[in-house]
């Protein structure tokens, strides 16, 4: 370099403060992020711990309001649908989408293809509200209604709200079908080339290489699916017929009557389980990635 | 058919479009049972889709793939008696070492005893013992390549077709692999149809080879018949070095003769069929085939060609010296001259007479 000291150039221990100064702005900042986002969580958590009815005022350590959430059977039932919704829909949603998912990916020349992802890609920007909507107008045209159906499961009696699980399946098919779709994007296809040389059926192929090496992907998707589906109130709130409610439906409700430290112990319990989900799906997707160093 | 069954594949009159591309365009071969057959030419020659073609994953638009003379049809790969090493290896992430060798003989049905006794073997072959339980990840280039190898081997298949398998080796694991090949290849006694770039690897490997360019395929012949009596410019060219001087035809039956630009006559022992006199063209030689004197000394006589030149360049390589000498009004030319000769060595700027024999010259229409 030839750059001459002068009288402009700052000393080092300007460029020092600088730097110092820098770093720790650049820490507020992230600091400043995170707390924006999780002061407002950790806030409706630690209430759910209050013992008073007041949701601003701190009046000692109590479990009562979990054990209210638990002895309130609307919330039991509400939890219960919640969970049956998603896990149907999820298992639904996960094979079609990842047909979906493959069928574009491995023909990627036809008329109509731009339609096709368009179409694939719809339901997740489009807003709730118009998807509801839509959904509820399909309903009431197609004729089905939306009715639970009572089913008779292994000698377990069975409410299914056919409405809401197509209502589900059909946002969540774009989800798994997206997430699918990249990972299907990067994987090796002469790898079926392979297989198929050693004599294995497109059948064959497709249990012993193809579903496996997309596995992550297919997990994903369903675990993104199975979040969403969960969460998931404007698009259940109208597809669901009377006397149906998923939990986020029956919160809403409870708010309206007024916010009790219950709603804070329901709303933490959804917390609870959602981190468990994140953190289940980033462990899946560590171990997939270490047993992938040195592969590429 | 008592004629087809001679071979062990065979392409009749086979031609692969890809919409309007003409990716192989008419190729004719004959593939004998426990050859080493190599397809070799420049990327997008066609040799890797003519390939793909005898494994079933391309099927020809026109003509038909004949596997010990049987033919092939719209049969999918999975019904070939084929198999195949992929340019990527294209081995399988999630399984270990045995279960990638033992996939086959799995979707077969062998009895779980034999294709564990069988892998083993296989192992053995490809000296690989004790890697049974690593992933592809845990091993190097060269040990993927091995279990490749094995994995296509161990199902004893009529014809293993290779797709450039040393191609993302470096160079001296690829020497290595070329003898290793070959000597497998040796023991097992399978048909081999191996697809390369490289014509050293082809010359190295192969009994016969066919050169392909722009989707036909220009020669077949041993590697001896390709790097010595090239039919084409393209052949000439592509295989080892060559040295080609724009000539005139003078006469087109033996003995061939041509004039140079600035007049001199030489002879060649075989000129390019459609060759006729008058006509603009190249003499091609190989530069070991030509022979620096000192002037007024050398062969003289119909049988030998001779120009005088000034050395340019002098390179010395070890086992041979390599000079570039230039012609007047002419070219450069590249002669290749082993060390130790009599005539000691040349210096740059010397005034020498570049001499060779008629039966090194050969005539092509010059190709651009």
């Amino acid at each position: 370099m030839s750059a001459t000291p002068t009288t402009s150039t700052p000393s080092a221990g300007q460029h020092r403060l600088r730097h110092v100064l820098g770093q720790w702005l650049f820490h507020l900042y992230g600091f400043a992020g995170y707390a924006f986002f999780y002061l407002p969580i950790l806030i409706l958590v630690i209430f759910s711990f209050n013992d008073s009815r007041s949701v601003s005022k701190w009046a000692g350590f109590t479990l009562r309001w979990y054990e209210a959430m638990l002895q309130d059977r609307q919330i039991m039932l509400a939890l219960w649908n919640s969970v049956f919704v998603a896990v149907v829909s999820t298992a639904i949603a996960t094979v079609l989408g990842t047909l979906a998912a493959m069928a574009l990916e491995r023909y990627r020349r036809f008329p109509g293809r731009l339609i096709a992802d368009i179409t694939l890609y719809l339901p997740i920007i489009i807003p709730d509200i118009a998807m509801a909507i839509m959904l509820l107008a399909f309903f009431n045209l197609s004729g089905i209604g939306l009715h639970i159906w009572k089913v008779h499961f292994f000698g377990v009696r069975l409410a299914v709200p056919i409405s809401v699980i197509i209502g589900h399946v059909a946002f969540n098919i774009s989800f798994v079908a997206v997430v699918v779709q990249a990972r299907l994007a990067q994987m090796d296809r002469t790898l079926e080339e392979a297989a198929q040389d050693l004599y294995a059926s497109p059948w064959r192929t497709f249990w012993r290489v193809t579903l496996p090496l997309m596995m992550p992907g297919v997990l994903g998707g369903a675990l993104l699916a199975f979040t969403l589906s969960l969460d998931d109130f404007v698009i259940t709130f109208f597809t669901s017929g009377a006397g149906f409610n998923t939990l986020p439906v029956r919160v809403f409700g409870m708010i309206r009557k007024g916010v009790t430290p219950k709603i804070n112990a329901v709303s933490s319990l959804m917390l609870g389980f959602s981190l468990l989900l994140v953190t289940l799906a980033l462990l899946a997707a560590r171990g997939r990635e270490e047993r992938k160093v040195g592969f590429f | 058919m008592p004629d087809a069954s001679s071979a062990a594949v065979e392409l009749r009159d086979v031609v692969k479009r890809f919409g309007d591309v003409v990716a192989v365009d008419h190729v004719s071969l004959r593939i004998a049972p426990g050859e080493f057959f190599a397809l070799l030419g420049p990327s997008g020659s066609g040799k890797t889709t003519t390939l793909r073609m005898i494994g079933g994953f391309e099927l020809p638009t026109e003509g038909e793939v004949l596997i010990e003379g049987e033919p092939q049809g719209y049969k999918p790969p999975y019904q070939r008696p084929v198999n195949t090493v992929f340019q990527n290896y294209a081995l399988f992430p999630h399984m270990t070492v045995a279960q990638n060798i033992a996939f086959g003989l799995e979707m077969r049905g062998v009895p779980k005893e034999e294709i564990r006794r069988r892998v083993s073997e296989m192992l053995d072959l490809v000296r690989l013992s004790g890697y049974e339980r690593r992933r592809p990840h845990q091993l190097s280039g060269g040990e993927q390549q091995r279990v490749a190898l094995a994995r296509a081997l161990i199902n004893r298949p009529k014809v293993l077709l290779l797709d450039e398998p040393l191609g993302a080796l470096d160079l001296k694991l690829r020497k290595a692999m070329q003898l290793e090949l070959k000597a497998i290849q040796e023991q097992v006694g399978i048909t081999f149809i191996y697809v390369t770039h490289d014509q050293e690897e082809a010359i190295t490997m192969a009994n016969r080879i066919a050169v392909m360019n722009k989707g036909k395929v220009l020669q077949v012949g041993t590697p001896q018949e390709v790097y010595e009596q090239p039919q084409t410019f393209f052949v000439a060219d592509f295989i080892g070095d060559t040295n080609f001087l724009p000539v005139q035809v003078m006469q087109v039956t033996a003995p061939v003769e041509v004039m140079t630009e600035s007049g001199t006559r030489l002879t060649a022992s075989w000129a390019e069929p459609t060759l006729r006199t008058g006509v603009k063209a190249v003499m091609a030689v190989r530069p070991e085939r030509m022979h620096l004197y000192r002037p007024g000394s050398g062969p003289e006589g119909p049988e030998w060609n001779r120009v005088e030149g000034i050395i340019r360049q002098v390179i010395y390589k070890g086992l041979d010296i390599r000079y570039e000498v230039f012609v007047a009004g002419e070219c450069s030319l590249h002669v290749r001259m082993p060390v130790g000769r009599s005539e000691g060595t040349f210096q740059r700027g010397e005034h020498v007479i570049v001499a060779w024999p008629r039966a090194a010259a050969r005539v092509f229409r010059s190709e651009s």
